[in-house]
């Protein structure tokens, strides 16, 4: 399962409208919701916030990764944001976050849900992968840029 | 002389995707066609799980609540398997583990001197990165025994009803 595979345009997003973690989720879960496959979207914002009370999921370099696993998917949904400011997301580095990847799991598919977090953390460990997400300007181009680096 | 039987322990690889019930339904065919012993095998893997945590996606609490996940991820294949097998009066041998896979699949099949491992269809992949990650290409290049790549569901599914 590759990840240029399970987002579709239609998952992405270029530039927010909130600035508050909880906003910036709440907008993520919208937009996976367009593939209508989330039963309970306040069940799913209250998973994933609850993850994020343990330990922010903003990682270093402007990459963020909301997850969780949530009975409110009967599979794995996903959504990419990207904010080309930056949004304060509680990184571990301080720093804004501009690259967003949701992914939401039900409990039975816990193999495949850590595989597509362990594709996410590769991709986005190279700095020009970053750099070029940050500045595309269309969902398509995104799904593109991942899809060469997959 | 007496004809050597050319397989007589068959393992399939289970890692959880739906390529590898694909898999099992030909090694289940395999299996009665040449009164083979079945294997299945499906391994916890740690090393993504620490990968995990050291990118920080992870915290120690999700690394264990995950690793769980994943055991009862593998004994609902394992046990989905040997039922598939058990409708076609094959007993299959499960065995769960965790570690790192293609290196505890392949100490299993020395092991067990298995003879033909069969895997599901790889994953398409396009860089080094990718081919150094997957588990099931990394058994197909280091097991010591014949390996199988099952393809086309859709005419495995006919070959497994029709026996």
């Amino acid at each position: 399962m590759r990840l240029s595979e399970m987002l579709k345009e239609d998952n992405v997003l270029i530039g927010f409208k909130g600035t508050q973690k909880k906003d910036i989720i709440n907008e993520l879960i919208e937009l996976a919701d367009k593939s209508g496959r989330i039963r309970d979207k306040e069940e799913a914002l209250r998973a994933v916030m609850a993850r994020e009370e343990m330990m922010s999921t903003g990682l270093e370099h402007g990459i963020a990764i909301p997850h969780a696993k949530t009975d409110s998917v009967s599979e794995i949904v996903m959504a990419l944001g990207i904010s080309k400011q930056g949004i304060d997301f509680e990184s571990v580095d301080g720093e804004p976050s501009k690259i967003f990847f949701l992914l939401l799991a039900p409990e039975t598919a816990a193999t495949a849900n850590v595989k597509l977090l362990a594709q996410i953390a590769r991709v986005t460990s190279s700095a020009e992968f970053r750099s070029r997400i940050v500045s595309a300007d269309s969902p398509a181009e995104v799904i593109d840029i991942i899809s060469n680096a997959e | 002389m007496d004809l050597i039987k050319p397989v007589k322990k068959i393992l399939i690889y289970v890692d959880g995707s739906e390529e590898c019930i694909t898999a099992a339904q030909y090694a289940i065919v395999l299996a009665k066609n040449f009164g083979a012993e079945l294997y299945a095998m499906y391994v916890v893997n740690e090393s993504i799980l620490k990968e995990l945590l050291k990118a920080n996606i992870f915290i120690k609490a999700e690394e264990m609540d995950y690793e769980h996940d994943l055991v009862q991820d593998g004994k609902r294949y394992l046990h989905y398997i040997s039922e598939l097998a058990k409708e076609k009066g094959i007993n299959t041998e499960i065995k769960l583990e965790k570690g790192v896979v293609n290196k505890v699949v392949t100490d299993y099949i020395k092991s067990l001197d298995i003879d033909l491992v069969v895997l599901g269809e790889l994953e398409e992949f396009t860089s080094r990165s990718d081919s150094f990650h997957d588990e099931t290409e990394l058994i197909l290049r280091k097991a010591q025994c014949s390996v199988l790549i099952v393809k086309d569901p859709d005419k495995v599914e006919q070959i497994y009803n029709s026996i």
